[in-house]
Order: C-alpha cells, then sequence, then structure tokens
C-alpha cells in the first residue's frame, strides 16, 4: 500500500498492539514520523512508552498492525513472520540509544563505537575508526577514546552511546528515556547534543520526561496512557492547550 | 633417587593427558552450556541428564567403565584414549555447568543494545557474549583444572602409568612405598599450585583493565 | 546387554552391600570431618599466631593434594609409624583428615559471614554464652553452610571410590569384583553409576530443603 507520501515517512506505525498474556500493553497505536522530524513520546509509567518503541525496530514483535520503515514493511515478509536475521537488516538501519546506555564493558569507547560498523556493515576498519574518531569529536569526547566504558561518567556514557548510534549512519533515532538515569547536572550534556542533531535533520523519536526539550525541539508530541495513544499535537498546542483531561492531568503533575 | 626420571616421566604422561582434556573439555562444555542456554528441546534434557549423573560419578568408577565397559558396545579403545575421554568426560560436565552459570547471568541490557544494532544472534555471541562470559567463568574454570588433576590419579587403574602409578610401580620394586608416593604428592602439589597461581594472575590482569563493574 | 544386566543384577547382594559400605563410610567422614574442621576453623581463628599459620599450612595443603596420593600415604605411612591397622581404617581416617581441611574452610567461611547485627541484636536481648550460641548463631551457621555442606558431601562420596585401590570392600570395589568374575563390565559399572547418581540426588534434595526452609526465615 505504498502512496506518494511514503518517502516523506520514515516511519508509520499502523494500528499495532500488543498483548503480554491477558495484559494489553498496547492497543490501536497509529502514528507516522515524517523524515527530519523530531517526535516526542510523553506519559505517565506503565504507559507503554518503552514497549512502543521497541516494536519498532522489532525487539518487541508486536501482535497485531504494521510498521513501516520508509515505507517497506518490517517484520512480515511474503506473509511470513521475519527471522531475527533478516531483522538486522532494518535494525542496523536504525540507532537506539538506551536509558541505561548499554555500553560494552569489554570493549573501549572507540571499539564501542566502531563495532556494528566494522562487524554488522562490513565497513573497513579505516573507515570505522576514522568516523568514529569525528563522531566521539562531535559529542565532545575525543579524548576519551581508548578508555573502558566504566571510568565514564552517565552522561560521558550516554554520549557515547550516542556516537555510537550514530556509527551506521541510522535513517532513525529511537531514545528510550536517555536521561532517566542521570544526575541532574549531567543531563543538559547530553540533551544538548541531542538538539544539535534534531536541529541538523535526524529523524529521532524519544521517549522522555524531559519537558523542556520536547517543549523545545519537539516536531510533534504524542501522549500515552495505558497503551493508547490519548493526545498527539504540536508541542506548543500540547503544552499550553492540552485537549483531554488526561494530559491535563499528567501535565500539572510535571510542568513546575 | 635413582627413579626420579620414571617418576617424571609418569609426571609427564599425568601432565599431557590432563592437558588434552582440559584444552578440550573448555570448549565442550561451552557447547553443552549453549544447548541448555538456548533451550533446544530434547537435547537441552539430555545434556541435563548427562551433566547430572557424570557429575556423581567418581572419576575411578567412570575410567572403569569407559576402558572395560566400552568393548561390551562394541567399542574398542587403547588406554590413553579411554583415559583422555574419561577426564574429558568429567571435566565437560562440571564445565557446562560452570559456563551455564555466566551465560545465565549475563546482563540483558547487553544483548539488547547488540540486537538493536542489527548484530545477528551468532555474532553478538561471538563478539559481545563471549569475551565477557569468559573473564567471568575464568577463575572457576582455572579451579575446575585443579580439580581434574587432583582426579587424574584415578587413571592408574587403566593401565596408564601416569605420575601415581609410576609412584606404584617404584614402590614395589624397591619395597619402600613411601619415599616415591611422597616425591609424587610434591609434584602433584606443584601442579596444582602452578595452576591457582595462573588464576590469580589472571583475575588481577582482568581487574585490572576491565575493572569490577 | 540385557543379559549382561540380568546377570549383575542377579548379585545385587554384591553392590547394595557395597553401597552400604559407601553411605558408611561417606556418613561417618561427614560427622568427623564437621567436627575435626570446626576445631581447625577455630584455630584458623585464633589469636595465636603460629596456630593461624600452621592450621592455614594444612588447609592449603590439603587442597593441593589428589586424595588418592593422601590415601596411599596414610596406607603405607602408619605402619612406618608402627600402627598397623587394615584398609579399611586407613581408608576412613585419610577421608577424614583429608576432608578435615575442606570443612575448615566451609565454617571458617560460614563464620566469617556471620551478620553481626543478628549477633549484636541477640546479646542486646539478654543471650550470652552457650544460649547466645546455640539459639542465635548456630541457625545462621547452619543455614549458610548447609548448601556448601551438601557440596562437599557429594565429592566424600565421590572420593570414598579410590578406596577401592586399597581393597576397601565400598561399591565400586563391589562392581569391580562382580564384573570381573562375571565378564560384565558395562553393566556392572552402570549400575554403580546409577546408585552414585541416586546417592547425589537424594543429597541435593535434602539440601533444597534445608534451603527452602532457609528461604522461607530470609524472605
Amino acid at each position: 500500500m505504498a502512496s506518494a507520501d511514503d518517502a516523506r515517512l520514515a516511519v508509520e506505525l499502523r494500528k499495532l498492539g500488543k498483548r503480554y498474556g491477558s495484559l494489553q500493553v498496547l492497543a490501536d497505536i497509529d502514528f507516522s514520523v515524517a523524515t527530519g522530524a523530531t517526535v516526542c513520546i510523553l506519559g505517565p509509567s506503565g504507559s507503554g512508552k518503552s514497549t512502543l518503541l521497541r516494536c519498532i525496530n522489532f525487539l518487541v514483535r508486536p501482535d497485531e498492525g504494521e510498521v513501516y520503515l520508509h515505507g517497506k514493511r518490517i517484520g512480515v515478509k511474503n506473509g511470513a513472520s521475519m527471522t531475527e536475521r533478516e531483522l538486522c537488516r532494518y535494525r542496523v538501519r536504525m540507532g537506539m540509544v538506551f536509558q541505561h546506555f548499554n555500553l560494552w564493558p569489554h570493549l573501549t569507547v572507540l571499539e564501542n563505537v566502531i563495532e556494528a560498523p566494522m562487524h554488522v556493515l562490513g565497513r573497513p576498519r579505516a573507515d570505522a575508526v576514522g568516523q568514529g574518531k569525528a563522531l566521539l569529536a562531535k559529542v565532545g569526547l575525543a579524548e576519551k577514546q581508548d578508555v573502558y566504558p566504566h571510568t565514564l561518567s552517565g552522561g560521558q556514557k550516554q554520549r557515547v552511546a550516542i556516537a555510537r548510534a550514530l556509527a551506521t549512519n541510522p535513517d532513525v533515532l529511537l531514545f528510550d528515556e536517555p536521561t532517566s538515569s542521570l544526575d541532574p547536572e549531567i543531563i543538559g550534556e547530553v540533551l544538548s547534543v541531542m538538539e544539535e542533531l534534531s536541529a541538523e535533520g535526524m529523524t529521532m523519536i524519544v521517549v522522555t520526561h524531559e519537558m523542556g526539550f520536547a517543549r523545545e525541539a519537539a516536531d510533534a508530541v504524542i501522549f500515552m496512557d495505558a497503551g493508547r495513544i490519548v493526545e498527539k499535537a504540536t508541542p506548543e498546542a500540547f503544552f499550553t492547550r492540552p485537549s483531554t483531561k488526561r494530559a491535563q492531568q499528567f501535565l500539572q503533575r510535571y510542568m513546575r | 633417587m635413582p627413579y626420579l626420571p620414571f617418576l617424571l616421566q609418569g609426571a609427564l604422561v599425568t601432565a599431557s593427558i590432563s592437558l588434552v582434556a582440559i584444552a578440550l573439555g573448555i570448549p565442550l562444555g561451552l557447547a553443552l552450556a549453549i544447548v541448555r542456554w538456548q533451550r533446544i528441546p530434547l537435547l537441552s534434557q539430555l545434556v541435563a541428564l548427562y551433566v547430572s549423573v557424570v557429575r556423581a560419578t567418581p572419576a575411578i568408577t567412570l575410567a572403569l567403565l569407559i576402558f572395560f565397559g566400552s568393548p561390551s558396545i562394541g567399542i574398542v579403545l587403547d588406554a590413553t584414549t579411554a583415559a583422555i575421554l574419561t577426564l574429558l568426560i568429567n571435566t565437560s560436565a562440571f564445565n557446562c555447568e560452570i559456563w551455564r552459570a555466566a551465560l545465565i547471568d549475563f546482563p540483558r541490557d547487553q544483548l539488547e543494545a547488540a540486537r538493536a544494532y542489527g548484530m545477528s544472534p551468532g555474532l553478538a555471541f561471538r563478539r559481545v557474549i563471549l569475551p565477557q562470559v569468559w573473564r567471568t567463568s575464568l577463575p572457576a574454570l582455572v579451579n575446575e583444572m585443579t580439580l581434574l588433576v587432583k582426579a587424574s590419579p584415578a587413571l592408574a587403574v587403566i593401565g596408564i602409568v601416569d605420575l601415581t602409578r609410576a609412584a606404584s610401580r617404584i614402590g614395589a620394586a624397591t619395597y619402600r612405598p613411601l619415599p616415591p608416593f611422597l616425591a609424587a604428592t610434591v609434584i602433584y602439589m606443584l601442579m596444582v599450585m602452578l595452576l591457582v597461581v595462573a588464576q590469580r594472575h589472571v583475575e588481577r590482569m582482568v581487574r585490572e583493565r576491565y575493572g569490577t563493574g | 546387554m540385557i543379559r549382561d544386566f540380568a546377570v549383575a543384577l542377579a548379585h545385587y547382594d554384591a553392590y547394595l552391600n557395597g553401597l552400604w559400605n559407601t553411605l558408611w563410610l561417606s556418613a561417618a567422614t561427614l560427622v568427623l570431618a564437621s567436627l575435626a574442621g570446626a576445631a581447625v576453623a577455630a584455630l584458623m581463628l585464633a589469636r595465636n599466631k603460629a596456630m593461624r599459620l600452621a592450621a592455614a599450612a594444612f588447609v592449603d595443603a590439603m587442597r593441593c593434594v589428589p586424595f588418592l596420593l593422601f590415601a596411599y600415604l596414610v596406607y603405607y605411612g602408619l605402619p612406618a609409624l608402627s600402627l598397623q591397622l587394615d584398609s579399611w581404617a586407613c581408608g576412613l581416617i585419610a577421608l577424614v583428615i583429608y576432608h578435615t581441611a575442606y570443612m575448615a574452610e566451609i565454617v571458617r567461611g560460614a563464620w566469617t559471614n556471620l551478620s553481626r547485627e543478628q549477633i549484636e541484636a541477640g546479646r542486646a536481648y539478654g543471650f550470652a554464652g552457650f544460649p547466645l550460641f546455640r539459639r542465635i548463631i548456630l541457625p545462621q551457621l547452619f543455614f549458610a553452610s548447609v548448601p556448601v555442606i551438601g557440596n562437599q558431601s557429594i565429592y566424600i562420596l565421590k572420593d570414598s571410590a579410590f578406596l577401592m585401590i586399597i581393597t576397601v570392600p565400598e561399591l565400586t570395589f563391589a562392581a569391580s569384583s562382580v564384573q570381573s568374575t562375571y565378564f560384565v563390565p558395562f553393566a556392572s559399572f552402570v549400575i554403580a553409576m546409577l546408585l552414585y547418581w541416586l546417592v547425589t540426588l537424594g543429597i541435593e534434595a535434602a539440601v533444597k530443603r534445608v534451603e527452602l526452609a532457609a528461604e522461607v526465615r530470609r524472605g
């Protein structure tokens, strides 16, 4: 079902649903992300935000609905579910940044960044290292390239994680509460990297509690509650005039 | 001691058979652990049974079963092969549990990152899991090596002239069993202590390089 | 092959005899080595440096020696000390001394890991001396060390098989006798292996019961 708009839509989700046993974790999820846009997903804990994010790159397999990356359907091929190996080709086109950084402790910072480009994409080492160093410089950690992750602060680890996610030249970046594990003073250094990426035109889907970032950098805000999308709006509309009661209650709790 | 060369020859036999069993037993144990970790149907249960029975079997009983029992089921083994097989089967069962404990404990987060970056399961295992899991398992694996060396005297009953049998023969020939057995004990102790020292050294190196986190 | 098993099983009394001896040796070793091990552990924690070093040296040495070698040393060594004992006694002595070292290490580990706070609470409530030991300290030591002691008893069981070489009539010796008399090696040793396995399963089941009881208390 390709349409002329598909090329402008980086990610599209149609009627997505996910169940764990008898618990419906996601239901009726419908939204799309235009290429170059930054979309923030907000909502209370347990609303299914992280599960939704993981359905986009099929770390979690949805039970219902369809996921499209640049017009191509992910997860199902010729009527059958894709295998892990087939999914790999799509996953490498999406970068993911995790709440707990998930850096690989047995590799140095630079080795973490060049790992996927070299071993998943098969790029020659010289290319991967060159790009890796440039990315580390971009996130402000050029001098840390040869240290092991355990010596870094949380904010530094997350910036390395962002560099790592960028190393495969992804079409889309997925962020799963990237600053929730960080001390308040350090959150800023990560958010400024994210804002810069957004301004440069990277397509980003960000699950976050950082309302300031959503207000400043997002092109659209999606508010979720109990597994469903409750409201979709621009940041201005959402933060000043939320149209649903749930959104109003949520903002009251979170805004100072 | 005029019989020292004979004793050292026995020590060499013990050392070489042990080394072969150790070298084969570590990857074999890993293969068995992966079968259980991946929950491969039927094979998984067979491995669990194998591990349970072998870990309960004394080395000497296993050696006797393999060497004297195998002709009954149509397999002919020379003493050396039977000896290596005995130690290998024994150590693979213990190594399986060691590897399995490390695999079960492995943080899911890192696996999630590997999957998210498009790594296939095989690639993720080779590049992310294995490099770390062998470091976690190393102390227990070396401990098992010392247990293997301490169990190796069992091979004396199937005709291998290892260190123990050499000492026994010398004792029988000289009518003074104590001195050769004492010498053999010292040699065994040196072998075990060598492994323990190597283990501490490796543990320290790993800790310094990769941190305790 | 079926015939072989039938022949071997016809001599079930030989196996049961051997099993009984194995169990008897193992149980006796467990009890004696635990008591002696506790004593050695006390020495390892003593104030006197010479005692501490001697105890530590004993434990470290035993843990580097293969059991069969130690059994040989006891078997040939006791006569040299003018002690003429039969192979049974030599075997038991070897097992006990050897595993005392391992038990000492276990007890020492459990002792140093005792929760200081709980003992303090006991003392604050007026427990002292023997009652303190019996009602507060001992249960903790017990629950903490049972899994490890269970493990060690499996090692004792397996080490007892080595004694067949000095002709102690335990289970493997019995299996060996049956097989050499009736030429049924595979069947005979498989039966012995299964019996060792059953005993081990029994020990593991018992340890699990105790662990469950500990879980209930610990939460």
